[in-house]
């Protein structure tokens, strides 16, 4: 019986793996690299592809890695062999090395029309919607959450918290950054302060926001649209983002077209529908980030009520690549003691 | 003794050569692709006091793993009680349950609101349980690993030869000349093999720490190869610490199995038999005692799993279909992959074995359990990009993930198949020469009779295994290569924490269902 199954088993393998070129005779390919929440089930990519399809008169195929990381992992394994024509997904702290990977192509695209905290001005990468990192909390069991970062780190009566670990982690990593923003060189000791509420560091977003959602600390490193989320799909009111004084770290995602692309053409129509209307209205609640570029009809109901913190921190994503191992052992130290 | 000069080589040569090449391969490609030098890199205070703390923790949790496996093997290898086949094939599941479900039971357990904090509140006790720190490592690694024992303990034991037991009934054994005379050499056989196992799961296990450790300390050398690999885009650095991994781990297993050595096993065939310790009654207290920590510990994080069963619904869809598809053929292909390479491994093992090499045989002993020790994300890595330019990456994927969960899943399977070889050998060994039985016909007429049972529990472990894999789908997963530990994260990475539950369950109610069938399939 089990001599029928396995090549039974290698057949379907076979079939799902190789077949896949052979229906992209007709029409052109656009392949379109990004995380696996974008297209999932609950993410927007399925019908950011059919509103694509209707225009285009072609395929287009999400080829999709864990997170932004894992993308960009994956893009420097393939290299010049790379198969994908547009890579959707990146963040402002992976720009730099993605572009010193040498594969992408200016985008040439029109950036008046887009909604950003910031000015825009990259050649090569287009933002594709952004949010705040902020501290999310459950009214119902912190009532007063605190004020600014500078007491969430330091009060040592503080609320526990959750949150992402800055070596595996793109939030973990915006929250170290953000630490510097606010506290310069004393950032190590301000971490050393926090540790102790630090239920713990998790490898990703997902485990943290888990932990939290389980009742393990009582915040949770997050994004300021998350309690978007609760309110649309959940009718739940009872989560918050707390607003902090100095200001919120700006999280920007980024997408590029590959200078290697067999379609060159359609990597650029693509680019161009990214900051339109049909790709734009579905990011808010498929994406559960701020439009680049705001939709016609406005933002939708979950969004209101929202923080709107007045400074934003972005990073010059040079300055951020070149130092990133040096904070990164300062942070290490700080909290591994 | 017939001393054969063999002119083809033992396939199990063969695949050891090619596990070589493969690592071989990828440490080439990864160092051949790296832009800086591998020279420039230094042990920090860091990554000093990472390799205090990954040792520290894999060897306590391997001392209590094996410890506390043994005892339940014990226990239960004595015992006959009603629910006994659910209880092996709970721990059959417990041992290969994916790490995030693993983290998300303790958490649901032992969590500040978890089932022990509610229990405590209800006892009136305001305090809190914390399962962040070396407690929650330890419960996670033991829960994994002790369950992995007790199976390995417990199908050794099964080959304690009849005539034994009845020789021990003659000379009126008590329980103390039975442990000493019976149990013991038998356990002591599978140690080294055991131990160095568990040991570099606990070493190399990087969810599991880096999540309940409570802080960045807390990681093993893995996360910095991780880190390495994937944000920093240091090929040269993840090399060398993959290396320095493999050296640890080497130098390890390595002095455990020159530590203890194998017992020989007598030369006949084992029959179920009524030990005659069990009606001591010193030892059925120890026995209930063991068993009550066994369900203890077991029971409610299994039960935990049970919290998926609310979003069942909202998950059975086609997307749950073909990704369960996905993970059935990826888990036969590589389940049969993982058994024919153990198979021919543990036969070239046996083959200088007999041939008095002793050395030789330990090092095909040794090879299994040393791949593990090469992080699956570089190997994956290293692979792939040898791979690059000859296939596509999604082609890459689909060649990929059933060849490095085999690999993942082949020490899992050695430490089922290579005992039952040997006690063939040499229960029948000779025999078989005389008659110059030999190949596939000594296969089907000798060594398939014993072997049935452990290949089952193999096949179940390593297929259970390479189901709720997730290294290596985190890279190059997603089109058509979906798997169900994909689709978990997908959902986790969607604020999805029922669904994602609920797919945890599907993946743990599966382990125990194989676990349950390789059972039945063992006795008739």
């Amino acid at each position: 019986m089990k001599h029928a199954t396995l090549p039974a088993a290698a057949l379907v393998l076979a079939a799902a793996g190789f077949a896949t070129p052979a229906a992209a005779q007709d029409a052109p390919t656009l392949r379109v690299y990004t995380y696996s929440s974008f297209v999932g089930r609950y993410g927007p990519g399925e019908a950011i592809e059919a509103r694509f399809e209707a225009r285009c008169g072609c395929n287009l195929e999400w080829v999709t890695a864990d997170d932004a990381g894992s993308l960009l992992g994956r893009l420097r394994l393939e290299g010049e062999h790379s198969p994908a024509d547009v890579v959707l997904g990146l963040d402002m702290n992976l720009a730099e090395q993605a572009r010193a990977l040498g594969l992408f192509a200016p985008h040439g695209a029109d950036t008046s029309g887009l909604d950003l905290p910031i000015a825009w001005e990259d050649e090569v990468f287009l933002p594709f919607d952004w949010g705040y990192l902020a501290f999310v909390y459950d009214e119902t069991r912190l009532s007063e959450p605190p004020a600014t970062l500078e007491a969430l780190f330091t009060d040592p009566d503080g609320p526990t918290v959750v949150l992402q670990d800055a070596r595996t982690s793109a939030p973990g990593f915006g929250l170290l950054l953000w630490s510097e923003a606010v506290f310069g060189d004393g950032f190590p000791e301000a971490w050393a302060a926090l540790s102790p509420r630090v239920v713990t560091f998790t490898n990703g977003w997902s485990e943290a926001y888990g932990l939290f959602l389980e009742g393990e600390a009582d915040m949770v490193l997050s994004y300021a649209t998350s309690p978007a989320y609760h309110r649309a799909v959940e009718g739940e009111e009872k989560y918050h983002a707390a607003e902090f004084a100095e200001g919120h770290y700006l999280h920007v995602e980024i997408a590029a077209a590959t200078r290697t692309s067999d379609e060159p053409e359609l990597a650029r129509d693509f680019l161009a529908f990214m900051l339109s209307d049909g790709f734009q209205s579905l990011i808010p609640e498929g994406n559960w980030m701020y439009p680049a570029a705001m939709p016609d009809a406005g933002l939708p109901e979950s969004f209101e009520g929202l923080i709107t913190p007045d400074e934003a921190f972005l990073f010059d994503p040079a300055r951020v690549a070149a130092e990133r191992r040096a904070l990164l052992d300062a942070w290490l130290e700080a909290t591994s003691r | 003794m017939t001393i054969r000069t063999p002119r083809l080589p033992h396939p199990g040569a063969l695949v050891a050569l090619g596990l070589a090449a493969l690592a071989a391969l990828s440490f080439g490609a990864l160092v051949g692709a790296a832009e800086t030098r591998a020279g420039a890199f230094a042990l920090d205070p860091y990554l000093r006091r990472v390799l205090v703390f990954a040792l520290t923790q894999a060897l306590l949790s391997t001392a209590l793993s094996v410890g506390f496996g043994a005892a339940l093997a014990l226990a239960l290898a004595r015992r006959r009680f009603p629910g006994r086949d659910l209880v092996l094939a709970g721990l059959g599941a417990a041992a290969v349950m994916p790490a995030i479900v693993v983290v998300f039971c303790v958490v649901a357990v032992y969590g500040r609101s978890g089932w022990l904090a509610a229990g405590l509140d209800a006892l009136g006790s305001s305090a809190r349980p914390n399962p962040f720190g070396w407690t929650g490592i330890l419960i996670a690694h033991v829960f994994l690993n002790a369950a992995l024992a007790a199976r390995v303990f417990l199908d050794a034991l099964a080959r304690v030869p009849a005539e034994h037991w009845r020789l021990a009934a003659i000379l009126g054994f008590g329980p103390l000349a039975t442990l000493r005379h019976l149990d013991w050499p038998i356990l002591k056989s599978e140690l080294p093999g055991l131990a160095g196992l568990v040991f570099l799961l606990c070493f190399t296990s990087f969810a599991i720490v880096l999540t309940l450790g409570g802080g960045p300390g807390k990681a093993t050398l893995e996360v910095a190869i991780f880190e390495a690999l994937k944000v920093d885009l240091d090929f040269a650095r993840a090399a060398v610490l993959a290396g320095l991994q493999l050296a640890i781990c080497l130098s390890l297993t390595l002095s455990l199995h020159w530590a203890v050595t194998r017992a020989p096993v007598a030369p006949t065939q084992s029959l179920p038999v009524a030990r005659p310790d069990a009606a001591d009654p010193r030892l059925r207290r120890l026995d209930l005692a063991v068993l009550a920590l066994g369900a203890a510990l077991f029971a409610p994080l299994l039960a935990a799993t049970l919290t998926g069963a609310a979003a069942l619904p909202r998950v059975l869809d086609a997307d749950l279909a073909y990704a369960a598809g996905v993970s059935v053929a990826i888990a036969l292909v590589s389940a049969g992959l993982a058994c024919a390479l153990a198979l021919a491994l543990a036969g070239a093992a046996q083959a200088a074995r007999s041939r008095r090499r002793p050395g030789v045989a330990a090092a095909y002993d040794l090879l299994p359990a040393l791949v593990l020790a090469i992080p699956p994300f570089a190997l994956t890595a290293g692979l792939f990009l040898a791979l690059r330019g000859l296939v596509s990456p999604t082609q890459a994927g689909f060649l990929l993930l059933p060849l490095v969960n085999a690999i993942g899943a082949l020490p899992f399977a050695y430490r089922f198949l290579a005992p039952a070889l040997a006690t063939t050998q040499e229960r029948y060994g000779r025999l078989a020469a005389l008659l110059g039985l030999t190949g596939r016909a000594r296969l089907a007429i000798v060594d398939w009779p014993t072997l049935r049972r452990p290949f089952a529990g193999a096949f179940a472990l390593a297929a259970a295994l390479s189901f709720g894999d997730f290294g290596i789908v985190a890279l190059f997963g997603g089109g058509a290569l979906r798997t169900l530990p994909y689709l978990l994260y997908e959902r986790l990475g969607s604020y999805r924490l029922d669904e994602a539950a609920a797919i945890g369950l599907i993946l743990v109610a599966t382990a125990f269902l194989l676990s349950a069938l390789a059972a039945r399939t063992a006795r008739c």
